[in-house]
């Protein structure tokens, strides 16, 4: 996505994006081990929630998208410093319509710029969330 | 001069005979153990250090089965590149999928290493992107391949973290990037992994060492025995044969003596009395009759030479004849050469007789010497008896010799029967100055 773009910059670029969004910090990352949540809303009625949390050398990433409906089919992906990480397809379960995936990836050293993807292929729905570590 | 020597044990040669054949038997059963000892010692060393390869080299097979199959699969460019910015994503996605597969079994830690000795990937991610430089070996392994074991050095930097997994063993092996960039794949065993692993290679072979060596050592303790129970048969063969030379040549020499003495020397001491009879008779011839004597005289003193040779031939009969009538016989060819002799000789009447022979032996010896070499003008020769013991004096005023010095061609047989005396467990002593004569003394039991 950014072959040619420095690790600092894709996290300054992503930080941009994210101060610009509709997310919303739930608790911050005080550089004591804690956990750092966001979430925000998706371009229709869906939700989406982000938490990273420190584990063992290594950073827990958990999102949920919340669409309310059942059944629906998410593609999803995790970001580190603005590349694809993880990715795959989830579908929406009852009773709450939605889904969540848990993956690790390296607390490497300096800030850790954690973002999410998903979409609704049929719908059209996206969400779209960072959060810096 | 005193020398002593413990006389042979009670129970006599045969005795010791007997025990003769346990000797090299014991011998060399006490050198059997101990070379069983040092070769179990020295083959568990082998073993143990042959083992600790074979551990280590399953170590190296195992770092090579990991980084080429595990490791070098997954690798991707960005992830090896500390520039490119999908370095991070390329670390989790490899992270993910190696990190459980690489450290399996006794694998504790692993790293990936690039040529500028930063370190791009390790499954303790703090090390991520730090530079520690690699070492010879290490570079040598990453451009030609190969492995290198070492144990790990706790001091370094690099081995920070590793300081609580203790011993360590560390491997490395060369691996590819998709592009043919090469990488160091290092791999963390622990040490005590290693040597139970040696303990386990050792311990199967230990057994097969120990019994054989043991089965070894009892096959051949009795063939030992029996060839020691050989060489103790053939030696009291020899010795037999031997005693019966000797014996052999004694009758020998002792018929000769007889016939001699019942022959010539009768013969001769009937002539010397007829010579000196005649003589008596011829008074009306005065010079026959002195050329009589002068004829009995002569025979006499060959009767004399004759009766000193027959000593020499052959021993007298100590016990019938006794030590002083032998002695007298022995002292005759140096009064024969004017020597002036005292003899004096005690009754040693219930004696025993080869304590009376060792006298006899020595003042034969002795008293050779001294006419031979010593030219003196007196000899004394006493034999005197304690209650324990025999003591035979033998004295001269002859040139005497220095006794520390290299016996000469005459005096070996002084040697002989000084190790005759004390075989015996007598006690000899020879005083001697070149110029003040020679004193022997020598002391057996009775």
């Amino acid at each position: 996505m950014f072959p040619l773009l420095s690790r600092a910059a894709a996290v300054a670029m992503a930080a941009a994006i994210t101060i610009g969004s509709a997310g919303l910090a739930a608790a911050d990352h005080g550089g004591g081990g804690s956990d750092v949540r966001r979430e925000g809303s998706c371009s229709g009625s869906a939700h989406w929630k982000l938490k990273v949390k420190p584990d063992d050398g290594r950073l827990a990433v958990e999102v949920e998208i919340d669409s309310n409906r059942r059944g629906q089919v998410w593609s999803w992906r995790i970001l580190h410093d603005g590349f694809t990480s993880y990715r795959g397809n989830r579908t929406t379960r009852a009773p709450s319509g939605s889904f969540s995936v848990e993956r690790r990836v390296v607390d490497m050293s300096g800030s850790d710029l954690i973002g999410l993807r998903a979409k609704n292929s049929a719908t059209g729905q996206t969400c779209r969330g960072h959060l810096a570590y | 001069m005193i020398a002593r020597r413990q006389p042979p044990g009670p129970n006599g040669p045969a005795a010791t005979r007997r025990r003769a054949w346990l000797r090299p038997v014991v011998q060399f059963s006490i050198a059997g153990v101990i070379a069983v000892v040092l070769l179990i010692v020295g083959a568990g060393w082998l073993s143990k250090k042959a083992a600790t390869d074979e551990a280590i080299s399953d170590a190296r097979r195992m770092t090579e089965i990991l980084g080429r199959s595990v490791a070098q699969p997954e690798l991707s460019e960005a992830m090896v590149d500390p520039g490119n910015p999908a370095q991070s994503a390329a670390i989790d996605r490899f992270d993910s999928i190696a990190r459980h597969r690489l450290l399996v079994g006794d694998v504790l830690r692993v790293k990936i290493w690039n040529s500028e000795g930063i370190i791009v990937y390790s499954d303790d991610t703090s090390l991520i992107g730090q530079n520690f430089g690699l070492g010879d070996e290490e570079r040598k392994v990453l451009e030609h391949g190969g492995t290198d074991a070492e144990v790990s050095d706790l001091s370094k930097a690099e081995n920070i973290d590793e300081r609580s997994f203790g011993r360590l063993l560390e491997v490395y092996s060369q691996i590819w990037t998709p592009k043919g960039q090469p990488l160091l794949f290092e791999a963390y065993y622990s040490y005590d992994v290693v040597s139970q692993r040696s303990s386990d290679i050792q311990a199967s072979f230990r057994p097969i060492t120990v019994a054989g060596l043991l089965i070894f050592t009892l096959l051949i303790v009795p063939l030992v025995w029996i060839l020691a129970r050989r060489l103790d048969r053939a030696a009291a063969e020899r010795e037999r044969l031997l005693t019966a030379a000797v014996e052999a040549s004694a009758v020998e020499r002792r018929r000769i003596a007889r016939d001699l003495h019942d022959g010539v020397v009768q013969d001769l001491a009937g002539l010397s009395f007829a010579a000196s009879a005649a003589s008596r008779d011829l008074k009306d011839d005065p010079e026959l009759a002195a050329r009589m004597e002068s004829l009995g005289v002569g025979v006499r003193s060959n009767l004399r030479a004759l009766r000193s040779l027959l000593v020499e031939i052959y021993p007298p009969e100590l016990r019938t004849e006794g030590l002083a009538a032998a002695l007298d016989d022995l002292i005759a060819p140096a009064i024969a050469a004017g020597i002036d002799v005292d003899l004096n000789v005690e009754d040693t009447e219930g004696s025993d007789d080869d304590a009376i022979g060792l006298v006899w032996r020595t003042a034969q010896e002795v008293v050779r010497n001294a006419v031979r070499h010593g030219q003196p003008e007196h000899l004394r020769v006493a034999v005197a008896m304690t209650d324990a013991s025999l003591i035979l004096t033998v004295e001269d005023d002859g040139r005497g010799f220095d006794p520390s010095a290299a016996p000469r061609d005459g005096h070996l047989g002084l040697r002989a029967l000084r190790d005759l005396i004390h075989e015996m467990g007598a006690d000899f002593t020879l005083e001697s100055t070149p110029g003040t004569g020679t004193k022997v003394r020598m002391e057996v039991a009775r």
